[in-house]
């Protein structure tokens, strides 16, 4: 149910929010409206369908399922294979039907680790023998998300990760470790790529380079502030008119807030929030450990991507390129979501 | 792990929370903050331009009014076709179509076309809005209408193209005069497309208000008329006069010669219209200084005017150095109030070493010399001061008849003034108020700002007295105006160029008060290097300043006095004699006149019924009386 009022609210400002972008680049105010539509049915239809496939089988698959999403990603980063869209090699596929193989590389991270540490539920306390084999694969993978370079989305498969080791028992003591050395990583991040640096320093003072890199922070204020209360009413956006970069995309919220207000704004973070409340719910309810680590997981995945989405739009972070999930434009982002709500629901079907 | 899940939960309630809070804070607290910040984003106005405030005098005659005139203006991102809209507009203008292609097709949001595109006659703006040209619009603008030409050019100054302030008055109440600009604002997106759905809004221009100055263009054409006298006959590197109220620091009227058109003032020298001659330049005074001196000996009561004597040699010798005066031989023995009359430099030397070093420096502080006057002008000069430090007896000497020191002219006749009003600097101002454009009321008025006194109501009077003294008996007697108390003091002073004095170049000046009893006004004039004459202030500037003095103090409502101290006779100096009251004398009795004048009869009367001029008038020894008999 949740889903559905998400993904249809996401359709709902997609039409809306690409309007003006899709009537320029396409000549058809519709462009983005029609591709979402038709990924959002080919996605629910997915969700519907992965609902009843007994979650056993997502334990089995999950192994090869690591091995592809591994050689995809090694694959995007061979010239002349993967595209190259804002600066990061990131799609592979063909013309207007690619994907990003970063988002199959989250789910299925999720799936070996909740198999992982099912397994090894009883040494998950201990270093080496617990958690060095997660640690290690999680490292893999983020390195090779990194070259794309998509701080992003590696970001959400790393944080979804660390979740899925605190709820399997990791010690706090690990945390407080793993915190520190993040934290020199990040600096060592930083230092080597010196657009990272920029976008932090914009998101404290948008205003100190309003056309460089505070713009975008900058111009998706100017679209939530004059959202007010009500919003300028469905459709009556000025910030789309080409202001707001990607308004259809990982500036959607700010359109949506821009045009229903604090309200609609409201309405979205709230329906999130159920949702990751329903997840947990499900995880908590669930007596198989691997099925609680998948959903939590899941959850967790989502529930990140959307913090780190609206904060950015409501500038409370950095700008890091991360989509809306349900909401934003996007047919691989949203048929995976949708799919990975599928696994939930098949889950919580289990015992409801 | 159910714990674990549990604390997740809670920590996603608080993160979500403070996205709620966040978005408040930007929606619903700085949301209009950001509105207005977006809309100007949003916007493309046309600037509705306001009419620049009128400059008038103290008495309402304008000085500075403006004309109307069109201008075109271009939004490049309307234009549709900028070759064909080019190449029409090119043909009326009569401009070049590459020029205006160019202003079409840059990136902005709205190009003001340069000199073709503005000034435009009624006839050319009309055929440019038959163009209909999509993304061309006339606006309708006005700028300046310079009514005196070069008078008074340096304090009104001038506007640059876009009618700001550049220089003088035009430039200090720059945005007083302007006004606010208004609007017709349309939403555009970033495009540069008409965005829609929203309205267009119109904002009014506010006008500038309207400047009411000191000056009094009358008391100006007359400086002016004498300024322009003197450089025909002595063709000066410069001239400068200033005119005030000694009683408020009103400027009544000020002039710097070489002048320009503020209307055209492109076509002079920069420097030219940036010095403003009277309150820029800095210069030696020379005697005019030795007021101050006499002020404070006075103030100080060192000095008794007519008590006492002092014995000039025609030198004195302060230090080992022989300090002369300006006359050869010296004016031997004298009173004090001939030392002034006489400006006997060994004289005002006494004067400064019975002052003292400090006292003589404090007042010459306290009388504002130093510092800049604060006048609202620009360019104010502050002029250069020996300090106590750096100076001997043989500087202390020099200063006390104004040598060694640089002030500025404006210092000097606030500085004078406040010697002779009864004691007390005021501020020198030009702006006396504003006023709306549309009522006429006074919205600020610009009231006298005294600074402090200086010396006491005597000294002041005494003052007063020394300076009518030297106008009727000394250095000052060209400047003598027959039935006008005038009080006045010459000065001569070297121009130092690379620490040297040049020989042969002077700045002679005269600062003169009228009338000595009750002071209305207080006018200094300055020549720079006068050529084909003495260098002398005496000779140069005071006949200058006494005839400016002549039609200026009826223009300020004086009237004619009788108890003026008797001008003294030099061999060279007409004889003035009273003329006689001859109404009701017979023909008989008018032969038996034993008088110094030529009367001629007219009429075949018996007595005389009217005379011209009338009795008590002073005319030259045998200058003609005319008689009507009856």
């Amino acid at each position: 149910m949740l889903v559905l009022l998400l993904t249809g609210s996401g359709l709902f400002m997609v039409a809306s929010a690409g309007e003006v972008w899709g009537q320029f680049n396409y000549e058809n105010p519709f462009y983005f409206f029609q591709r979402q539509a038709f990924f959002a049915a080919i996605g629910l239809i997915t969700m519907a369908g992965v609902s009843y496939v007994d979650y056993r089988v997502w334990k089995k698959i999950a192994r090869p399922l690591l091995l592809l999403a591994f050689f995809l990603l090694i694959t995007v980063l061979i010239p002349g294979i993967g595209m190259v869209r804002n600066g990061s090699q990131s799609w592979i596929g063909v013309g207007s039907l690619s994907f990003q193989p970063s988002e199959l590389m989250k789910i299925a991270l999720i799936f070996y680790l909740s198999v992982l540490l099912s397994e090894r539920k009883t040494v998950i306390h201990l270093f080496w023998k617990g958690l060095f084999k997660p640690l290690f694969v999680l490292g893999m993978a983020f390195g090779l998300i990194m070259l794309q370079p998509d701080l992003g989305t590696a970001a959400v498969m790393g944080g979804t990760a660390f979740l899925l080791l605190f709820i399997a028992g990791a010690r706090i003591r690990f945390f407080v470790m793993t915190g520190l050395s993040a934290l020199g990583g990040l600096a060592i991040l930083i230092a080597s790529a010196p657009y990272r640096m920029k976008r932090i320093t914009a998101y404290l003072d948008p205003w100190s380079d309003p056309l460089g890199s505070g713009f975008q922070i900058i111009q998706s204020l100017y679209a939530v502030g004059p959202g007010g209360l009500f919003g300028h009413g469905y459709g009556e956006s000025r910030q789309k008119y080409y202001y707001l970069p990607e308004p259809q995309t990982d500036f959607i919220f700010a359109i949506w807030a821009e045009e229903t207000g604090f309200i609609g704004a409201v309405f979205i973070i709230t329906l999130f929030f159920l949702l990751i409340w329903r997840g947990i719910h499900i995880g908590m309810r669930t007596q198989d450990s691997f099925a609680a680590l998948l959903v939590c997981g899941i959850t967790a995945m989502i529930s990140l991507q959307s913090f780190i989405n609206l904060g950015v739009v409501i500038g409370l972070m950095p700008v890091t390129g991360v989509t809306l999930p349900f909401l934003s434009y996007g047919g691989s982002s949203l048929t995976m979501t949708l799919a990975s709500a599928g696994i939930v629901l098949g889950i919580s079907r289990l015992k409801g | 792990m159910r714990n674990r899940m549990f604390w997740l939960l809670a920590v996603s309630l608080i993160a979500f929370t403070a996205l709620i809070v966040r978005t408040a804070y930007i929606q619903l607290s700085i949301g209009s903050e950001l509105t207005e910040k977006a809309e100007e984003l949003w916007g493309r106005s046309i600037p509705a331009q306001p009419e620049r405030g009128f400059i008038k005098d103290r008495n309402g005659t304008v000085l500075v009014g403006n004309k109307h005139t069109s201008s075109v203006y271009v939004i490049p991102a309307q234009i549709e076709d900028a070759q064909t809209a080019a190449r029409k507009l090119a043909t009326i203008l009569n401009e070049k179509e590459s020029v205006l292609l160019e202003r079409m097709t840059k990136r902005s949001s709205i190009e003001r076309l340069q000199s073709r595109g503005r000034n435009l006659s009624v006839e050319t703006a009309r055929q440019v809005t038959k163009l209909q040209l999509k993304g061309v619009w006339v606006g309708e603008d006005s700028i300046r209408d310079y009514v005196l030409n070069e008078r008074l050019a340096h304090v009104i100054g001038f506007t640059g193209v876009d009618n700001q302030g550049l220089a003088g008055i035009e430039a200090y109440y720059d945005k007083k005069l302007a006004g606010t600009a208004g609007s017709v604002q349309m939403y555009t997106d970033a495009k540069g497309e008409k965005m829609p759905g929203m309205a267009d809004s119109y904002i009014p221009p506010e006008n500038g208000m309207d400047l009411q100055l000191t000056i009094d263009a009358k008391i100006q054409a007359v400086v002016e008329r004498e300024l322009d006298n003197a450089e025909k006959m002595y063709k000066p590197e410069g001239a400068m006069a200033i005119a005030m109220d000694p009683n408020s620091g009103e400027i009544l009227a000020m002039s710097s010669r070489p002048s320009y058109n503020p209307s055209s003032f492109g076509d002079y020298d920069p420097d030219v219209y940036n010095r403003n001659l009277p309150v820029w330049s800095t210069f030696e005074p020379g005697s005019t200084f030795k007021i101050i001196t006499l002020a404070a000996a006075l103030e100080e009561k060192k000095v008794d005017l007519d008590q006492e004597h002092f014995h000039d040699p025609g030198y004195v010798v302060v230090n080992g150095t022989r300090l002369r005066c300006w006359k050869r031989g010296g004016h031997g023995h004298q009173t004090f109030l001939e030392v002034v009359e006489n400006s006997c430099n060994p004289g005002f030397v006494e004067m400064g070493s019975r002052l003292g070093e400090k006292t003589l420096f404090q007042y010459i502080r306290k009388f504002g010399f130093g510092q800049k006057t604060g006048i609202d002008l620009y360019g104010e000069g502050t002029g250069i001061l020996f300090t106590e430090q750096s100076a001997g007896p043989v500087e202390d000497a020099t200063t006390a008849f104004g040598q060694g020191v640089a002030v500025t002219p404006i210092q000097q006749v606030t500085a004078v003034s406040a010697a002779v009003n009864g004691g007390i600097l005021y501020r020198p101002y030009v702006a006396m108020n504003w006023t709306d454009p549309k009522t006429g009321k006074v919205m600020i008025e610009n009231e006298p700002k005294k600074v402090r006194r200086v010396v006491s109501e005597e000294t002041s009077s005494e003052v007063r007295r020394a300076l009518e003294s030297v106008v009727a008996k000394g250095t000052g007697r060209n400047a003598f105006v027959e039935g006008y108390r005038i009080g006045g003091k010459t000065g001569t002073a070297q121009k130092a160029k690379d620490g040297r004095y040049l020989e042969n170049n002077h700045i002679v000046s005269f600062i003169a008060v009228a009338p000595s009893n009750d002071p209305k006004v207080v006018i200094y004039t300055a020549i720079d290097n006068p050529k084909g004459t003495v260098q002398f202030g005496g000779t140069v500037v005071a006949p200058i300043v006494g005839k400016m003095m002549a039609d200026v103090l009826p223009l300020l409502g004086v009237k004619p006095q009788k108890n003026q101290i008797e001008k003294e006779k030099t061999w060279n100096d007409p004889d003035m004699i009273e003329v006689p009251n001859l109404v009701g004398l017979t023909k008989q009795e008018l032969k038996e006149q034993l008088i110094n004048v030529d009367i001629e009869i007219e009429g075949s009367g018996e007595t005389v019924a009217s005379q011209s001029p009338s009795a008590g008038v002073k005319v030259e020894r045998g200058s003609k009386v005319r008689v009507l008999l009856k």
